[in-house]
């Protein structure tokens, strides 16, 4: 019997072996894509209307007779709404083509009908024939009406057909007025109203990568939009102050108390279980508490913080104590270490390693309270911004901010990850590949300035060097 | 064991030998140990690890303790140490009750226990700190006793970057730093591989030798025990008691060349006797009824 064919090994095999890493280009790989996958899929969405974009985003909007909310430019409806709000409108246009049939004209008044003139505007704004501050302006409007009928229909909105009717009947009744717009010029009877116009659009709440990344760019790059707030680079400086003021308020009396926590049973005894009760309070429940102790500003909000981390640090780090190798306790003692000693040069520098990776991971925690914090006494900082922006609906505002939180997060952590392989040799550890990338990247900046700028041009003897 | 009939009688010494023992014995008692007993109390109840143990080490004696395994030989010498309070009897150090730990007593641990964060040279220095020398004579003491374990190149280097081995003797060289009045190590080349182990024992011979030096060492290697000890304390288990105290009748200076001397192999007889004495007559069945396939005939 020919027995079976070893089976050679499959291309998944590489990729699915368990329990062993993977080389580290897969692993840079597979790094890359875990950004990729969620951007591609998120610019999908965006982008494919026919994957989701369950609304109709306005480019031209109008005001219904009766009806009080009133839709504008960008609003978004839902597209099972849409017809019905355009129906609405083609109906009114219907019902004043049908009273002058009957020859009794409906005569809503001058009023009525500078405001039906007015809904132009979105046109205008949308095709960059108008900047907001102009929208008010009735005669910049007025030229609008005989620019479209002029036959520039636009392009972004492209007028409608059925709304180059509307037009062109409405220059009709309001052509002879003119260069000298007056809205005592309009007629009194009854003007067509603009069908409104949309295209298919995600939600609100779900704004395009590109507009994100041209809010952000404006928002975060740019002199901010009114000079009386302060600049997103301030707003995060204020966010970072809070997060490391109560963290660092946090480490400085938890680590102390936490390393006699886990030295000594005695003042474990003494403080663990209470301090195990109180984190499960939750932190916000003393935001009115806190602002009240502490007035507003900053001062509640660092505390928000401290109590967010406080009461984790102290049981984590304490933990880390009491896994300190006893055995090495035991050889200090036999070499006549005293209490102090112990404490001062066997467990602290002992647990050293471990409570920067405890710290580290507890930073991140702290992280999470400053939102909260922030919201609490008079807002401010990177979520005074969210908040605000979010009120309003510009979303495409919110998500660079939320980014930025996350990336200042994700850069410290990474750089200190980094930076514990050289504080700490005596480990024997080496950086991660992800980290190192990190922390090259920082770097790549001085230390291409030193090996271009220092090192070549104003070191006299680098010519020489360089063309050994 | 057919052997047996040829070894000479592991009591019987050499004059040469007889005249070094009497010699030993006369010499100032370093360690008295006194009835010592200690009973543990676990989740399931007491265990007596030690009961009512009793012997003398006498200055520059090297002592080996041997036993089955459980049979609280660690907790005898973590007794000795400080490290553990017995529940019965005493230790005497030179006289002087033992009542913790404390830098008279070296210490070595089978999981070497050197500071990670400290060099060797600092490690070494550690115990110097701690008995109050200033640092520059802490560093000068230290760097001598590194010498000693042949260590000079590596005093600036962290443990992660030593061998086995090399662990060791920093620990060795850390513990006689302090000039302890006994060194007491718990199976300290039990890691090591054959043929680490056997260098180290020649070094630790060799500083004994050189240095006035009393040793009591725990081992599970019957070799180990026989090569480097003047006396063998064998202790049985449950509760932890001597069975006997083995003067081993192998001449000093001693050389790897004894493996093979009747003396030696008389000795390490003896103590599988004590160890294992059930090891040749019960047949072991294992409760497994087959394993190989029907007409793979293995006997
Ligand atoms: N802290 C403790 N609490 C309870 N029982 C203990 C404790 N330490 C040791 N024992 C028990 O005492 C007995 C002797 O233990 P010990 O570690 O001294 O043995 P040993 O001879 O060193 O063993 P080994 O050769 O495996 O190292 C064992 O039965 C052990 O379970
Ligand atoms: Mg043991």
């Amino acid at each position: 019997m020919p027995s079976a064919k070893p089976k050679g090994p499959s291309p998944f095999s590489h990729w699915f072996a368990i329990g062993k890493p993977l080389s580290p280009r897969s692993r840079t790989v597979l790094t890359i894509f875990s950004f990729i996958i969620p951007l591609a899929l998120w610019s999908a969405v965006s982008y494919l209307p026919f994957l989701w974009h369950p609304d109709i985003k306005l480019t031209i909007s109008a005001e219904r007779e009766g009806i009080t909310t009133i839709y504008t430019r960008g609003d978004h409806l839902s597209r099972e709404f849409f017809p019905q709000f355009e129906a609405g409108v083609q109906a009114e246009n219907q019902a004043v083509f049908e009273a002058r049939e009957s020859g009794e004209e409906l005569t809503p008044g001058r009023r009525k009908n500078l405001k039906t003139l007015r809904h132009i505007s979105a046109w205008g704004l949308g095709n960059g024939y108008l900047t907001p501050n102009e929208a008010k302006d009735d005669k910049l409007i007025y030229q609008l009406w005989a620019r479209a009928a002029g036959g520039d229909f636009g392009t972004s909105p492209k007028l409608s057909p059925e709304n180059i009717k509307v037009v062109k009947d409405n220059w009709i009744r309001i052509q002879h007025i003119g260069d000298k717009f007056s809205s005592r010029a309009l007629p009194n009877e009854a003007l067509l109203k603009l069908v409104p116009q949309g295209k298919r659009s995600n939600p609100v709440y779900l704004p395009a990568p590109h507009e994100v990344v041209i809010a952000g760019y404006y928002d975060l790059f740019t002199e901010q939009r009114d000079p009386d707030d302060p600049s997103m680079w301030q707003r995060a400086l204020h966010s970072m102050k809070i997060v490391f003021g109560g963290f660092l308020l946090a480490a400085l009396v938890g680590v102390p108390l936490a390393v006699l926590c886990g030295t000594y049973d005695f003042f474990s005894r003494i403080f663990e279980p209470f301090i195990d009760f109180f984190r499960y309070l939750p932190a916000p429940a003393f935001s009115t508490l806190l602002v009240a102790i502490f007035l507003a500003h900053d001062a509640p909000k660092i505390a928000l913080v401290f109590v967010g981390t406080f009461f984790q640090l102290v049981l984590v780090v304490a933990n880390t104590t009491r896994e300190i190798d006893r055995s090495l306790i035991e050889a200090s003692q036999t070499l006549g270490a005293d209490q102090r000693n112990i404490l001062f040069r066997v467990v602290v520098p002992g647990i050293l390693p471990q409570l920067y990776n405890d710290l580290r991971i507890l930073l991140g925690w702290a992280w999470t309270w400053l939102v909260i914090a922030e919201l609490i006494g008079v807002k401010s900082g990177l979520t005074e911004f969210i908040e605000t922006q979010g009120r309003w609906r510009n979303f495409d505002r919110v998500f660079p901010v939320i980014f930025l939180i996350g990336f200042i997060g994700f850069f410290t952590d990474q750089i200190l990850s980094w930076l514990r392989v050289f504080l700490f040799k005596w480990t024997g550890e080496t950086p991660n590949a992800f980290s190192r990338l990190v922390a090259s990247s920082v770097s790549a900046g001085p230390r291409w300035f030193q090996r271009e700028v220092l090192d070549q041009r104003l070191d006299p003897l680098a010519e020489r060097r360089n063309r050994k | 064991m057919s052997q047996d009939s040829t070894l000479p009688d592991y009591k019987r010494q050499s004059p040469e030998v007889a005249r070094r023992f009497a010699e030993l014995k006369e010499r100032p008692v370093k360690l008295d140990v006194r009835s010592l007993g200690k009973t543990f109390d676990s989740a399931k109840g007491p265990v007596t690890a030690l009961n009512d143990i009793s012997f003398q080490c006498h200055r520059r004696e090297m002592m080996g303790v041997i036993g089955a395994s459980g049979c609280g030989k660690s907790t005898l010498i973590r007794i000795l140490a400080g490290l553990e309070t017995p529940s019965q009897g005493e230790v005497l150090l030179e006289g002087n009750a033992v009542t913790g730990p404390g830098p008279d007593r070296g210490m070595v641990f089978q999981s070497y226990t050197l500071f990670p964060w400290l060099t060797v040279k600092k490690n070494v220095m550690f115990g110097l700190e701690m008995t109050g020398n200033s640092m520059t004579a802490a560093e000068r003491e230290a760097r001598q006793w590194i010498e000693l374990v042949g260590l000079s190149k590596f005093e600036n280097s962290y443990p992660h970057e030593l061998s086995g081995g090399m662990k060791q003797r920093v620990a060795i060289a850390r513990a006689l730093a302090n000039r302890p009045k006994i060194l007491l190590m718990d199976e300290p080349f039990g890691a090591l591989d054959a043929q680490t182990r056997a260098s180290m024992q020649a070094y630790l011979l060799e500083i004994w030798r050189h240095i006035d030096l009393t040793v009591l060492f725990i081992t599970h290697d019957l070799d180990e025990a026989v090569y480097l000890a003047d006396r063998i304390l064998v202790l049985k288990p449950n509760p932890g008691e001597v069975l006997e105290m083995i003067e081993v009748p192998v001449a000093r200076p001693r050389s790897a060349d004894q493996f093979h001397d009747p003396e030696f192999l008389a000795t390490k007889d003896r103590l599988e006797e004590l160890i294992h004495p059930k090891v040749q007559t019960e047949k072991i069945e294992l409760p497994i009824v087959r394993m190989t396939e029907v007409g793979d005939d293995v006997e």
